[in-house]
């Protein structure tokens, strides 16, 4: 499903990079970084309406050509990116939706282990787990 | 989009400007080439009118054409025609422009600040203007548009022509036949007939200026006022006027190319070093054709190559004189400010009445035309066009009907009026009437499918739009999107589109749509122009930046695949400063892939532009970071680092290089001073003392600290100095390391150090060894030079010269290959030897650091390539010391103290011992005896002397007393066998009575637990070793146990900064369950008269247990009890009363003996204090030898282990006795009582145990102590076995001690009684009724005080058994009030009377006694002793 799965803590530094075809990772690290931009783009843009605050999805963040980039924040300010391939069509916005809820559900989890640090790298299997399945399906 | 120095308007007017093509008679050029410059270049500066011109339009509505700009050039023709694309040479000449024009070292760049972003980057982007500039004057004339074909001609003659009215004809001529003829595609012209402008050239330095007027008259008479000019130049003679400050305006328009083209030559020169990549090879290549073309290819080049062969004659020119005269006013040096003055009135002249009313004429035409033609409906034209087919469209091919061009109009075309039309007013800066034919024309050409033209219209119409004044209508965007587009994807044509989008971008940034500008750049980059591509990306990120809200990100991400662009298209620099602008971005923040990436390719590009240290800088980045690359990226990483760095080095070899790997950890360095120990050679065991492989131990640190106190404290007579401080000799991070310390000269000194490999590559070191600087003692014959100019040395050059290292100050150990594991943290342990004596500062290691080629290269090819790969330098060991946290400004700010570990002062030579230890055991039974040797060992050239010794166990060991040694053999070859017991034999006693002996307890115990050694001599000499022998003794608990020794000693020189060193030992002993003795005396009841040879009434019976609880059932066989001793300073063992009379006690396994004997009081002692400490010894032995137990194992080890228990007791005694005087009288009673029941007598059993070992029989010996206190009580020899406490409530309030009644228990017991009588009394009743027998009460005084005894003799007791019937009477006095002194026995004689036969107990009389001095107490009465029955017969 998703090629690239990222977490980016509120100060934007990577807390976990996770992508599939593993030979070019930092084209990755590119991408996501880069959408960071528009990430904060759209956050400031719903400071001003304060009644949308509620809304954690951002949407389509930018088209690539290659990827559709995805973006998520949470409360906390923590950014989730997914990229995704642009020839995969079957994708809809409510699938994209749902996948970052349960990145969000599983990131709650790892944060709330009493052994974890905040702000440190997630090396949680569990999570592991969870993004594992998120982009396994694409086979 | 970056900022540009040119406004929006300025810049897109300047893009089309009117153009003017020059055609120069030879002579005239040979006037102007006196300046340097082709008539073209001499013009140039002033071809921008300061004066506002006037036009008409064909509304004869007046227009102003404010800051009219024309481009001059002279007309070189070229058979090719206009291409879609740029030919290479222009490529190639953009290159150099924009190679040329360099971002200034020291500009200050502006910041901006965003988040938590601080960037520092340069707003503006002039290479990319020079570019720009470049690139729209590049431009190839194309069909579609008339904007850069040439309006007019200048025909320029010299005046020094024969006749120079010929020569216009002639030239006028040629301008005909290069526009007409056909032979020519290009120049183009705009109109067919063009404006000719007739100029006569006078050059005021030569030629007649009368004639030239008359000339310019007669022009003027041919060709019109206002189509003729005569220009006169040349005014200054370079002779005269030297001194003259003449400005140079044409620097800036020509010197430009000259600089760069001499700038790339530097770049060339420098280049060619070493180290040249293949790009860079293909630059030179590139640039040396360049120039070649622009020599060369006069003809063959651009039509607009800009006067491509004089500008290079002059470039050559300039380059020539800037060689000779330093470039300085090098053109119009025969042009005075009034030349310059006449030219500009010629242009000014030429635009205005020449150009302008050309331009306006031809509108005019052009308009009239148009006009005519409304009249046809346009349905109807194109109907036409498509009835006749062809006529119009010749060359519309249906076949393939979007071709690249669309359609091709004749150069007659009405379209194509309508378009020149517009051309000619957006020229003259008319643009509403521009915009508006424009997009006629649009319209016609979208009509007619001509995509070309129509883009054309397109482009034309947005930019007229944007450039009308007041804005009546917004700016298009879209129409520029549709051109661009149009532009590449259906005429391929990405020249056009380029520009296209130059444009719109400079226009949409000026309203602020950086977005779109950005987008609208993105969308411009391809392949096949990597210049193109790098330059609009980086336009593009400077968009993202100048955005409201500044996307740092996509800056920094654009200006990365700009510098990847700009690096492909050769732009080194350019590449390396978009590479560092970004950089500030992903700067430690976490994305290490990006980072790294950036790192190596700044790293790579800044090598190549040979700014080695940046590459160094650079690359250390990537290898310091903890990277998450691969290990073949980190092996790369590594070898580019190592190649790198090896480049830069070169020849200075003075100060080394910081080098990033390997990590040490500079604060677990660990030092240590001394000789490397080996530790068991042999029979013979040295001492352990300190060495680096042990960790350090806070508790043990703490207990050797204690034992040295207590060696320095006995060294100094009981006290410690002030400045004392514990020898360290390992020196770690938990040690106090806030003072220098101290080494030996001539002693090594080892420093280990902890390496860690943070890559996933091997690593080699080699050549490593330690840095260090030394300063040197001022030794006293040079006092008179102060102690500053001693100048510290260190071994730093001759390490990095290789040459043979200072090798007399302090030789410095080196390990030749060291070798890291990936991610391994490895030690290595470093020597230096000091020779001298002064400061050393270990300042870090040095090494040579390459990859390791283990196992992964083939070792053929590469063998060579891994020595060059290797890099000597250094690292630093900065230790931090500790936080300090003593004063308050200590805990406000973050202080830490200084660390001074690797900052040893070396001191004159001090003795060093060693200590080997002889035949000393690892196992020993509890309490076994064992003779070991001790050799004492001086290894140093200084003697030593003030040899001691303490231990943690100091009933461990002991040298023995000099007094009662024994005659042992000394050496320990010749005293296998023997006991270690000094022996006497005798024969088997039937009697054994014990033999004594006095001793007195100084003789054997230094009462501290420090020992002084007994060397003979109290020193040993250089080299000189003695050996002594040692008595061990097996610890009473079983187990394994921890001994430590420290020895001490001194050199016999007193003057030392060091006053003592010490040297540890650590044994382990398992100590293995032997025997257990259990104790109890109980005082005999036998009667004095028994015990004939002794007076007192101190009879005392010693019960002793003894059980083999050894549990190995392999080793001891058996026991033996050989002898019993005791000592006591009040009693002593007399006699054994064994009933068995066996004399050897056996014990096998788990058995169990019982010993009984009778212990009497010493003979009273004489009254001198002194013997009142005396201890007797009385040996019973039961085998036929006797041990003499006052002499030395034995006694030394009777007294180390009384010792301890006896110190405690005598301070608590103290302690109490302190207090009673004041306390009530209780505590005397108990006192008195304990007195009388103390004994105080100690018991030492000797055993000998048979060993099975090896098959062979050993036969061990030991002893075992008991201490008898007190009567009654059990001792044993084992210790108490520690209960475990039970968990008790925790008590807040001290308990107040409850007032103890005294023990009446023990009350009972001051009096001992016997009764004597005869046991059977036989009575002849018949003969007298009443039997009267005699019986002696004895009472004695067990207590030390006076007793008041009661003696009741009538008391009835109430038990009803002794309510016998035939019952006795005491006949006689009945009660005794006695005093009874201490010790004192009293005999009572009483009488008892019986009435009749039969057994009585006498033992009826009540005794009640109590201490004189206690009034308040009632008399206790005595415990009576057993029944003491009288049988009366009848006679």
């Amino acid at each position: 499903m998703a090629v690239c799965i990222a977490v980016i803590a509120k100060e934007n530094y990577p807390l976990y990079i996770r992508n599939v075809p593993t030979q070019n990772e930092l084209k990755f690290h590119y991408t996501v970084h880069t959408s960071l931009d528009v990430v904060e783009e759209k956050i400031s843009a719903v400071g001003k309406s304060l009644a949308d605050q509620r809304e954690l999805y951002l949407g389509l963040l930018y088209p690539t050509e290659d990827y559709k980039v995805y973006g998520y924040v949470t409360n906390s300010k923590v950014k989730f990116v997914i990229v995704v391939d642009s020839s995969n069509t079957s994708l809809r916005d409510n699938e994209i939706r749902s996948m970052f809820r349960k990145l969000h559900n599983s990131f709650t989890d790892v944060m709330c282990n009493p052994f974890h640090n905040p702000g440190d790298q997630i090396q949680s299997k569990a999570f592991d787990g969870i993004v594992s399945g998120m982009m396994m399906q694409t086979g | 989009m970056a900022q540009c120095v040119q406004s929006v308007q300025e810049f897109v007017q300047d893009s089309f400007v009117p153009m003017v093509a020059v055609l120069c008679s030879e002579e005239a050029e040979r006037v102007t080439r006196k300046n340097n410059l082709s008539f073209a270049e001499l013009l140039r500066p002033f071809c921008r009118l300061t004066s506002e011109g006037h036009i008409r339009d064909p509304n004869n509505q007046v227009l102003v054409v404010k800051n009219l700009r024309i481009c001059v050039n002279n007309i070189v023709t070229t058979p090719n025609t206009a291409t879609a694309a740029l030919s290479p040479a222009q490529k190639r000449f953009l290159n150099e422009v924009v190679l040329s024009c360099q971002p200034q070292e020291s500009a200050v760049g502006s910041v901006i600040a965003t988040g938590e972003y601080n960037l520092n980057f340069s707003a503006t982007t002039p290479w990319f203007e020079a570019y720009r500039e470049n690139f729209l004057q590049s431009m190839p004339a194309s069909d579609h548009e008339f904007l850069n074909h040439y309006l007019a001609c200048l025909l320029v003659v010299s005046s020094t022509e024969a006749v120079p009215v010929e020569q216009f004809i002639k030239l006028s001529q040629e301008q005909h036949r290069i526009q007409h003829s056909g032979e020519y595609t290009s120049p183009k012209w705009f109109i067919p007939n063009t404006l000719k402008y007739y100029v006569l050239l006078h050059d005021m330095g030569e030629g007649d200026e009368q004639r030239a007027d008359t000339v310019y008259e007669d022009m003027k008479q041919r060709y019109g006022s206002q189509g003729c000019y005569l220009l006169k130049i040349n005014s200054r003679t370079l002779s005269t006027e030297k001194d003259e400050q003449i400005p140079d305006p044409w620097s800036q328009y020509l010197h430009r190319n000259s600089l760069h083209s001499q700038d790339t030559l530097d770049d060339v020169t420098v280049n060619s070093g070493p180290v040249e990549n293949s790009i860079n090879s293909d630059e030179v290549v590139g640039q040396n054709s360049t120039e070649k073309d622009t020599v060369s290819n006069n003809l063959d080049g651009h039509p607009l190559q800009l006067d491509s062969g004089s500008s290079s004659a002059s470039k050559k020119a300039t380059r020539e004189s800037d060689n000779t005269s330093g470039g300085t006013g090098s053109h119009g040096t025969c042009l005075s400010l009034n030349d310059h003055d006449h030219i500009r009135q010629f242009i000014q002249e030429f635009t205005s009445r020449g150009l302008l009313s050309h331009i306006e004429k031809n509108i005019r035409q052009l308009n009239d035309q148009l006009v005519s033609r409304k009249g046809l409906s346009r349905s109807l034209f194109t109907a036409t066009k498509k009835w006749f087919g062809g006529g119009k469209v010749p060359e519309k091919s249906i076949s393939e009907p979007k071709s690249t061009f669309g359609l091709l109009y004749p150069p007659e075309a009405p379209e194509l009026q309508i378009r020149k039309m517009a051309d000619l007013c957006f020229l003259v800066q008319h643009y509403e009437l521009a915009y508006n034919c424009y997009h006629t024309a649009k319209k016609d050409f979208l009509s007619d499918q001509a995509m070309l033209y129509a883009a054309g219209a397109l482009e034309m119409a947005a930019v007229a739009a944007f450039l009308q004044a007041g804005a009546p209508r917004p700016y298009p965007a879209h129409y520029m999107d549709t051109a661009i587009q149009t532009y590449r994807d259906v005429c391929k044509n990405m020249v056009l589109a380029e520009r296209c989008a130059l444009l719109s971008a400079e226009i949409l940034k000026s309203q602020g749509k950086y977005s779109e500008a950005a987008a609208l750049l993105i969308k411009m980059t391809s392949e096949d122009s990597d210049l193109r591509s790098a330059l609009l990306l980086e336009q593009a990120a400077h968009c993202f930046i100048n955005m409201k809200n500044p996307m740092i990100r996509k800056f920094a991400f654009h200006m990365i695949l700009s510098g990847h662009r700009f690096s492909k298209a050769g732009q080194k620099r350019h590449a390396l400063r978009c590479y560092c602008q970004a950089m500030q971005v992903y700067k430690d923040r976490g994305w290490s892939l990006a980072e790294d990436h950036i790192n190596f390719t700044i790293g790579r590009q800044s090598f190549t532009l040979r700014q080695p240290e940046n590459a160094v800088t650079a690359f250390r980045q990537i290898l310091t970071n903890d990277s998450r690359q691969t290990a073949t990226q980190q092996a790369a990483f590594l070898r580019e680092y190592l190649f790198v760095h090896k480049s830069v080095m070169g020849g200075d070899g003075v100060s080394l290089p910081q080098l990033p790997l390997p990590c040490i950890h500079s604060s677990v360095t660990r030092i240590y001073f001394g000789h490397e120990r080996c530790l068991a050679e042999g029979e013979k065991q040295a001492a352990t003392h300190v060495s680096l492989d042990q960790e350090y131990d806070q508790d043990l640190a703490a207990m050797w600290c204690n034992l040295e106190e207590q060696l320095v404290a006995s060294a100094n007579r009981g006290s410690i100095p002030v400045n004392f401080q514990p020898t360290q000799y390992c020196l770690n991070s938990q040690t106090d390391n806030q003072r220098h310390p101290l080494a030996v000269v001539e002693e090594p000194i080892i420093v280990e150090v902890t390496f860690r490999n943070p890559l996933k590559v091997p690593l080699a070191l080699s050549n490593l060894s330690l840095l260090w600087k030394f300063t040197a003692d001022s030794s006293p014959n040079d006092r008179t030079t102060p102690q500053s100019t001693v100048e510290p040395i260190t071994n730093e050059e001759t390490l990095a010269t290789g040459e043979n290292q200072k090798d007399d100050i302090v030789t410095t150990e080196t390990i030749l290959n060291f070798h890291l594991s990936p991610e391994e943290t490895k030690t290595a342990r470093l020597r230096l030897l000091p020779h001298r004596t002064g400061q050393l500062n270990i300042v870090g290691v040095v090494y040579s650091l390459s990859e390791s080629s283990a196992g992964e290269t083939p070792p053929s090819t590469d063998a060579q390539q891994t020595i060059d790969l290797m890099v000597c330098g250094k690292q630093d060991l900065n230790i931090q010391g500790l936080r300090l946290n003593q004063t308050k400004e200590d805990k406000m700010s973050v202080k830490h103290g200084p660390d001074r570990r690797l900052d040893p002062i070396i001191t004159p030579s001090m003795p060093l011992m060693e200590v080997f230890f002889l035949q000393f055991p690892t196992a020993l039974l509890c309490g076994e005896i064992r003779k070991a040797y001790v050799e004492f060992c001086n290894v140093s050239s200084v003697a030593l002397c003030g040899l001691r010794v303490v231990s943690t166990h100091p009933d461990f060991f002991t040298f023995g007393s000099q007094a009662t040694t024994p005659v042992t053999p000394l050496t320990p070859t010749s005293a296998e066998n023997c006991s270690a017991y000094k022996t006497l034999a005798t024969p088997p006693q039937l009697d054994s009575v014990a033999s004594e002996v006095l001793v007195s307890a100084e003789v054997f115990s230094q009462f501290s637990s420090v020992m002084d050694i007994p060397i003979e001599g109290g020193t040993l000499l250089p080299g000189e070793s003695t050996q002594l022998p040692l008595w061990l003794r097996g610890p009473d608990q079983e187990g394994v146990h921890e001994i430590n020794f420290l020895f001490y000693y001194e050199s016999t020189e007193k003057r030392n900064k060091i006053s003592h060193r010490v040297l540890r030992h650590t044994v382990f002993i398992c100590a293995s369950r032997s025997l257990s003795v259990q104790a109890s005396a109980s005082r005999s009841s036998v009667p004095p008269h028994h015990s004939t040879k002794e007076k007192g009434s101190s009879g005392t019976l010693v019960f002793i247990d003894v059980e083999n609880i050894n549990t190995s059932e392999s080793g001891v066989r058996e026991f033996h009890i050989i002898q019993v001793s005791s000592s006591s300073q009040h009693w002593r063992l007399q006699d054994c009363i064994n009933p068995a009379r066996e004399k050897d006690c056996k014990l096998g396994s788990r058995e169990r003996a019982k010993l009984c004997f009778r212990a009497t009081r010493c003979k009273p002692p004489r009254a001198t204090s002194d013997t009142v400490k005396k201890y007797t010894f009385a040996d019973l032995n039961l085998g036929n030898e006797r041990i003499i137990s006052s002499s030395t194992p034995c006694g030394d080890f009777f007294f180390r282990c009384r010792r301890t228990p006896a110190l405690s007791r005598t301070s608590s005694s103290t302690k109490s006795q302190g207090t009673a005087s004041s306390e009530n009288k209780a505590d005397d009673i108990t006192n008195i009582v304990k007195k009388c029941n103390e004994l105080d007598l100690n018991i030492i059993v000797i055993w000998k145990a048979y060993v099975v070992e090896d098959n062979k029989q050993l036969i061990l010996e030991g002893q075992l102590h008991v201490a008898l206190q007190s009567l009654g009580k059990e001792a044993t020899s084992l210790a108490p076995k520690e209960e475990a406490q039970e968990m008790v409530l925790l008590k807040f309030k001290s308990e107040l001690p409850v007032p103890v009644p005294p023990p009446s228990a023990e009350l009972s017991q001051l009096i001992k009684t016997n009764l004597h009588y005869p046991e059977i009394y036989t009575h002849p009743f018949g003969h007298n009724s009443l039997c009267l027998v005699p019986v002696t009460l004895s009472l004695s005084n067990c207590s030390m005080a006076l007793v008041d005894v009661l003696i009741d003799l009538q008391h009835k007791s109430n038990s009803p058994e002794s309510e016998v019937h035939h019952s006795f009477t005491w006949v006689g006095q009945t009660q005794y009030k006695l005093q009874l002194k201490p010790q004192e026995v009293l005999a009572l004689t009483l009488r008892a009377c019986f009435l009749q036969a039969g057994v009585y107990n006498l033992n009826t009389p009540r005794i009640l006694a109590k201490p004189t001095e206690q009034m308040s107490l009632s008399e206790t009465s005595q415990q009576t002793a057993s029944p003491a029955l009288i049988i009366i017969n009848k006679a």
